[in-house]
Parts: structure tokens; C-alpha cells; sequence
């Protein structure tokens, strides 16, 4: 059976959408204090991995807990090419996303038969793996990572930070328009009754295995690209950037903002790293002589509180705990 | 040093760390067990006995040893109930996947919280004895790893006996094979689901508090424990006890041969790289009999 896309229905939300959002942040870009503007970018480049993120979790009912190593691949695939081969972030960027899908393909081979948690560890591994194997490679810098990699150009004119901000939100709203379409054909169809059960999927004669497995491609691609543009935005990466604890951080993204919902995505990024910031504000003010990350105590506190009261995530209709049976 | 001598002194040092990682890995496969969980969280148990230990114990003006050491697992004790209270008892039933994440939530919380009481600097706890280092067939231990090992064979006989010798433990192990069942015969899921936190606390902060001496406690140990004793438990199996705990010395063993041979950055790298080589070829863990949880 052919899942492609054959005919585009009209989107319902798609288009809007994807327009509210570029404009969100062509006007935010501007409007903004430098300081916020670059928060929004940051936002903009975690929700475009987040939306990905969403497809292959809240559609296609799998998890990711590695989704920072092709963010990463992305960002140093791009970096290293602009830094050592003088090839345009524009290239690179295609290339980063190119080499996270190759990765994806490589990873759903193993993943092929993991399920719920331990699909949870595997990709969990193969996150910390790559993040290990970034640490111990001098090429690309090791633990001290990469500096000074070269930014976007459009012909002779250095892309300026204004501009980067306009580009993520512009990726997002292409990634919104894109994926609405894709979950409203009939290729989203087939995804969503993966994810009600592989079984019922099976017996419609949706091929669960290549489904899931060009799904998590596509989420690939879309954190790769998130990557090629970090890299030239902060001009810095290093491992650290795409730990563990960010992968977590973009699985908590895609559930606070309700798992199957593509503009949950974007509120899911933008309530992390605005609860992130929030608290960094309001802490001094709480415990004056706290040093560090101590804010990280209440991030936590209150993620809990959130999965705990709303394990289908801030968007979801659904305010109903499931209850176990027994 | 003779090749054969260096790499026996690895497998030493491997055990050492792998007692530990046991421990932790242990407590992942009790709660795992009797409350279908994935607590990522585990290791931040050991941080907080750990700290509490080294801490009161103050480098010697403070608590006496073995005081700090008991106060050190009652803490990791309390925190697992309060914890489990707070943010497991009400999300009883949902999605494991779910569940993972709010312990992740759980594991950022606990972590901030050390960071405010302790703040950054390390700790250290006296060794519970002092003495030369220990020679086993020509390779060394420091004299606190006869401790780790100690701690390892009794809670390993604790378990072993609870589990397969008392009424209440084959309770338990009726509400693991089928809580529907068994919670039809009276057995208390609930209680059982909380017991079995407490005693995964209990468990990662006798780990914490055996390991301070060796090395220093911080804030951001639980991190890798908590990492390292969940590969374990993956790796030997987290549906079996023994399983679990055999996958913890295999794991230590594992990253000190790595860490020797090749690089200790790459110790980390080789946890994962084993963890995924199990799961392609045994997804139930190396050393558990059963193929998958009802």
C-alpha cells in the first residue's frame, strides 16, 4: 500500500499558523531588547527540533531520548565544514541535516524491535555515545570544543543577529505549515494509528518499520538543521551544548506542550526555556546567598507538578488522569 | 608491571566501582520490579547519603563516623519517601514512558536542592577504617572497598533471604508476576509500590556513603551513578535482582578495563556502547531468565 502523500487537504490550522508564527518572530527580532531577541532565537531553534520531536513521539506514539545528537551532528557537521573547508553554513546546514538522517537510519536498524522504555535507553545511549564521542575527538576540538565558526552569508553580507532570529522562526513556520500538512494526509493517518497500536497498524498494511523509521529521519533533519544554524549563532559549540540533559530537555519541551499538536512544540520550547530564564530573574530575590544553578530545584519541582497534573501536556483537551485498573 | 598484573589491577579497581554501580543498579531493578518504574532519580539517593555523611562528619570535627555514615542512609531514606509521596503516588497507573520523565523532574529537583544545602564544594568522609592498601593477588584495593564489597554481600543476603525465604517476600514477588491477581488475595499494591522506593533509597544511599571516602561527594555525583547503575540494571536485567547486581560489577569492570586501555574519557562512551549491544542482542538484560514483564 502506497502511504504517500498523494492529494493536499486543506489545512486547518497550517497556514495560519505557520504565518502568526513567522511574524511572531520577524517582530520579535526587532521589537526586542538584544538580550530577549537571542532567548527568542534560542526558543525558535529548540522548537524547530521539538516539532520533530513531536512528530515521531505524539503521532507516531515512539520516544526519543537522544534527540540532542542530531542537533549536534547538525552543528558540527556545519561547523566543521565552514571552519576547515570553507564551505557555506548554508551547505554545511544541508549536510549537518543530511548526516543526522544517515545516523537515524543507522539507529532504527537496532531500535527496530525496542519499545516504550527501552526504546527510551536505547536512544538514550546512542545520545550519550555520540556526546562521548564528540568529548574524545581532537578534530573536532574534544572537550574544549569548536570556536569561531563562520556565520550565514547572503552574498557579501554577514548575516547580523536580528536576521538569525527572523531565519529560526522562519525554519519553524516552514517546519509548522509542513508538518500539519503531513499529519492531516493520509501518510499522518497511517502515523497516528502506529501510534495507537502497532498491531491494528500492522493489520490496516501500514509497514510499522518504515514508517517509524522515515519518521524519525524527518525528526532527525529537523533537529540536524537546528544545529547547522546554533552553530553559526553562537559561533561556539562545544559537547556539552547537546548533553544528556538537553535531550531531556526537548522530551520535556514535546510533553509539557502536549504531545500530539505541532504548535505544542513551540509553547512547549517556549515554556521551558521562559521557566528556565524566570527562575534565573527570580531566585536572587528568593535566596539571596544561593550560588549556581540552584533555580534548577524549582525547574524540576515544577515539571513534576505539571506531568504529574497533566501527563497529556499543557495543550491537551484531556484534563482526566488515567487511572490504572487494578 | 607486567601486562597480565596491569590488567588484574584494572579488574580490581572495576570491581570497586562495580560494587557501587551494583547497589544503584539494584534499586533501579526494585522499583522497577514491584512498581513497574524507571526511576532516574536513583543515583541522586546515593548523592544525598553520600553528602549527609560527609557533611556531619566535617572532616573529623563534626559527627563520628559511624553516626554520619547511619544518618546518611536514613536521609536517602526519607527524601525516597517524601519523593515518592509527592510525585509518584499521585501518577500511580500512567504511561512508563510518562514516568520516566517525571523522574527525570524528580533527578533536576533533587539535584538543585543538594546544590543550595551543600553549594559546590566537595565533601570527604573518613574511610570507615584505616589501613594499608589491601593486596589481592598482587593487585591493591583501597581498605574502604573491602567496605563496598561487604555492604554488597550482605544486601545481596538481605535480599536474597527476604525475597526467597519470608511470606512477605513472595508477596511481593506474587504482586510483581500479576498485580491483578495478587491484589485480589489482599496484597497491598500501593504499600508495596512505596516500600519498594524506600528500600531502592536505601539501598543507593548505603552505595553513596560507602563510596564518599573513596571519592569526594559533590552535588553532581548522582548524575553519572544514577547513569552508570541504570546501564547496569539494563544490562544484567532489570527484572532480576542478582541479575541487576552482577550487571553492575560486569559494568565497573567494563569502564575501568576501557578507562585503562584506551581512554578514561571514554569510559562513559563504553557503559552505552555495552548497554546498546545488550539491547540489540538480549533486550531482557544479560543475566535475567524470564523474557518480558507480564
Amino acid at each position: 500500500m502506497d502511504l504517500a502523500v498523494r492529494k493536499r487537504r486543506a489545512p486547518r490550522l497550517g497556514l495560519p499558523l505557520s504565518l502568526l508564527v513567522a511574524l511572531i518572530g520577524c517582530i520579535g527580532a526587532f521589537v526586542l531588547p538584544p538580550y530577549y531577541a537571542g532567548l527568542l532565537t534560542l526558543i525558535g531553534l529548540y522548537a524547530l527540533v521539538t516539532i520533530g520531536l513531536n512528530l515521531f513521539m505524539g503521532y507516531a506514539g515512539q520516544v526519543s531520548l537522544g534527540q540532542a545528537a542530531f542537533m549536534a551532528l547538525g552543528a558540527y557537521t556545519s561547523a566543521v565544514l565552514a571552519k576547515n573547508f570553507a564551505v557555506t553554513p548554508w551547505l554545511g546546514t544541508i549536510a549537518g541535516a543530511l548526516v543526522a538522517a544517515i545516523l537515524a537510519f543507522v539507529i532504527s536498524f537496532v531500535t527496530r524491535r525496542l519499545r516504550e522504555h527501552y526504546l527510551a535507553i536505547a536512544t538514550l545511549a546512542f545520545g550519550i555515545v555520540v556526546t562521548v564521542f564528540l568529548a574524545q575527538t581532537d578534530y573536532v576540538g574534544g572537550n574544549s570544543g569548536l570556536r569561531g565558526i563562520p556565520g550565514f552569508t547572503i552574498g557579501a553580507h554577514a548575516l547580523d543577529r536580528h536576521a538569525y532570529t527572523v531565519m529560526a522562526w522562519v525554519l519553524v513556520a516552514l517546519a509548522v505549515a509542513f508538518s500539519e500538512n503531513l499529519v492531516r494526509s493520509a501518510y499522518g493517518r497511517a502515523l497516528v494509528a502506529l501510534g495507537s497500536g502497532e498491531l491494528g497498524a500492522a493489520a490496516l498494511g501500514i509497514d510499522g518499520d518504515r514508517l517509524k523509521r522515515q519518521i524519525f529521519m524527518l525528526s532527525a533533519v529537523f533537529a540536524g538543521i537546528a544545529g547547522g544554524v546554533y552553530a553559526s549563532y553562537y559561533e561556539f559549540i562545544d559537547p556539552t551544548s547537546f548533553n544528556f540533559l538537553v535531550s531531556v530537555n526537548f522530551v520535556l519541551m514535546s510533553v509539557v506542550g502536549g504531545l500530539r499538536s505541532v504548535g505544542g512544540a513551540i509553547l512547549g520550547a517556549a515554556v521551558i526555556v521562559a521557566l528556565g530564564q524566570a527562575l534565573q530573574i527570580l531566585m536572587p530575590m528568593v535566596l539571596p546567598n544561593a550560588t549556581g544553578d540552584v533555580q534548577t530545584f524549582f525547574y524540576g519541582l515544577i515539571l513534576i507538578v505539571i506531568l504529574v497534573n497533566l501527563p497529556q501536556g499543557l495543550l491537551s483537551a484531556r484534563l482526566r488522569r488515567p487511572r490504572r485498573a487494578a | 608491571m607486567s601486562i597480565g598484573a596491569e590488567l588484574w589491577q584494572f579488574v580490581l579497581s572495576g570491581l570497586v566501582v562495580g560494587g557501587i554501580f551494583a547497589l544503584i543498579a539494584v534499586g533501579f531493578a526494585l522499583t522497577y520490579q514491584v512498581s513497574g518504574l524507571i526511576n532516574f532519580a536513583q543515583g541522586e539517593f546515593a548523592m544525598i547519603g553520600a553528602l549527609t555523611a560527609s557533611s556531619l562528619y566535617a572532616g573529623g570535627s563534626g559527627w563520628p563516623v559511624p553516626a554520619a555514615a547511619v544518618a546518611g542512609v536514613v536521609a536517602a531514606a526519607l527524601v525516597g519517601a517524601v519523593a515518592y509521596l509527592l510525585a509518584f503516588r499521585p501518577s500511580r497507573g500512567y504511561n512508563i514512558v510518562t514516568l520516566i520523565f517525571i523522574s527525570l523532574g524528580l533527578d533536576i529537583a533533587l539535584r538543585g536542592a543538594a546544590l543550595y544545602i551543600w553549594g559546590t564544594n566537595p565533601y570527604q568522609l573518613a574511610p570507615f577504617l584505616n589501613g594499608n592498601a589491601v593486596m589481592i593477588a598482587g593487585g591493591s584495593i583501597p581498605p574502604q572497598a573491602v567496605w563496598v564489597f561487604a555492604s554488597d554481600i550482605v544486601l545481596v543476603a538481605v535480599l536474597y533471604t527476604f525475597f526467597a525465604r519470608t511470606y512477605l517476600g513472595s508477596a511481593v514477588r506474587a504482586a510483581t508476576i500479576n498485580p491483578s491477581i495478587a491484589s485480589t488475595f489482599g496484597i497491598p499494591l500501593k504499600a508495596f509500590a512505596f516500600w519498594s522506593f524506600v528500600a531502592a533509597a536505601v539501598v543507593g544511599g548505603i552505595g553513596g556513603v560507602m563510596i564518599a571516602p573513596i571519592s569526594t561527594a559533590t552535588y553532581d555525583m548522582g548524575l553519572s551513578l544514577g547513569l552508570n547503575g541504570f546501564v547496569a540494571a539494563v544490562v544484567g536485567g532489570l527484572d532480576s535482582l542478582p541479575g541487576a547486581f552482577c550487571g553492575g560489577l560486569l559494568l565497573g569492570v567494563a569502564e575501568k578495563l576501557c578507562g585503562g586501555l584506551l581512554s578514561t574519557g571514554w569510559e562513559q562512551g563504553i557503559a552505552f556502547v555495552l548497554l546498546i549491544f545488550v539491547l540489540v542482542v538480549r533486550p531482557q538484560g544479560l543475566f535475567a531468565r524470564r523474557v518480558r514483564r507480564a
